[in-house]
């Protein structure tokens, strides 16, 4: 197959499964987390980028009920049994939805937890507690709740999965340093300030390893933003020795 | 996940010892638009001509010898190899290896100053 029709078929999956979920979509505070962050952030959410043929969705522990209430609103997905919080696709044209817990308030916030739940259980990823709410994109009359770049960037470059999954966490960060701005990479700095040293430290042994990674199809190619991931590697280190 | 968190904070803690070695080569080749393997001849030549190789490389064993240079001193290295800047096993088992910084190479590319 070609690369384009890849690429135009994926972005309508995508948008259609989003479509599906439009209910729990509106509520308050949840947003797509994770790979499909940077292909919504294209412009006409191109969706050039293939990592994964899900989508994830940050729920805050928080609307936790409001968000199951909404669950059955819900079109053409049907939980799944071995797995509660993965939702997948009834139809064809739509992909697998993976719900994730996202605490950034609570006395927990920054632990990795589980919310047992029959309807809905919620594995909480401490590093999501980064993710700040964005700008909500209009596609196609559709409104899709995002997160800005720079906390998605941060919670990316600390990965610790190793391997090919580790390696796409990373490209996933290229990609959304390729959309940000310079208030992004303000934003990005400010948090990175905010974290303890060792994940510091894990942030920029993550930017060293995306500078040395192999071009990937359907993905951005880190050989040729090396000097963009080298400078923002500078920047960080120079945050390490301000007072 | 509570593993991979002890293994973390092991490597922060190892990041000016030995095991921090990776990091800091790592570090080196971020800083690398180029690479080029030279012979231990070249690599003799550069340090009698006062070009001090980075510390890095001797934390290996057996040591390297790596070097930055300006691409105009590239020039002046009969004999070399171009290899990309990755962690594959041509780099890591070279003994002197030459690096061009980013900028000095998008200069010369452009025909400005670095």
């Amino acid at each position: 197959m070609l690369p384009i029709l890849i690429e135009v078929d994926f972005r309508t999956r995508l948008l259609q499964t989003l479509r599906a979920i439009a209910p729990v979509l509106q509520e308050p505070g949840v947003m797509v987390a994770g790979s499909e962050v940077p292909n919504l952030l294209e412009p006409d959410a191109r969706s050039s980028l293939v990592v994964s043929q899900d989508v994830d969705i940050a729920v805050p522990v928080d609307r936790h009920a409001a968000v199951k209430s909404r669950l059955g609103e819900m079109k053409g997905l049907a939980r799944s049994e071995e797995e509660p919080s993965v939702w997948l696709p009834r139809e064809a044209g739509l992909i697998e939805v993976n719900f994730i817990g996202w605490d950034s308030r609570s006395a927990r916030a920054g632990e990795t937890y589980v919310i047992e739940d029959a309807e809905l259980p919620l594995l909480v990823f401490g590093h999501l507690s980064l993710l700040r709410p964005g700008l909500m994109r209009e596609i196609e009359n559709l409104r899709i709740p995002l997160p800005r770049p720079a906390g998605l960037m941060l919670e990316k470059l600390m990965t610790d999965r190793s391997g090919e999954k580790g390696d796409r966490d990373l490209l996933v960060a290229l990609a959304l340093l390729l959309v940000s701005d310079e208030n992004d990479l303000m934003e990005f700095e400010a948090q990175y300030r905010g974290v303890n040293p060792d994940l510091r430290y894990a942030v920029r042994s993550g930017l060293s390893t995306l500078s040395l990674l192999e071009p990937r199809l359907a993905m951005p190619d880190p050989t040729r933003h090396r000097l963009l991931v080298a400078d923002l590697l500078a920047r960080l280190e120079r945050t390490e020795s301000d007072p | 996940m509570r593993e991979q968190s002890i293994i973390r904070a092991w490597e922060y803690r190892q990041r000016s010892t030995s095991k921090g070695v990776w990091h800091r080569l790592r570090r080196t080749l971020v800083n690398a638009a180029e690479a080029w393997i030279i012979d231990e001849e070249a690599a003799d030549m550069l340090e009698a001509r006062g070009r001090i190789p980075l510390l890095v490389g001797y934390e290996f064993d057996p040591p390297k010898r790596l070097f930055f240079l300006a691409p105009e001193d590239l020039g002046t290295i009969p004999r070399r190899k171009q290899v990309p800047v990755r962690l594959h096993s041509e780099l890591l088992l070279a003994r002197s290896v030459v690096f061009l910084p980013h900028r000095a190479v998008s200069a010369a590319a452009s025909g400005g100053a670095p």
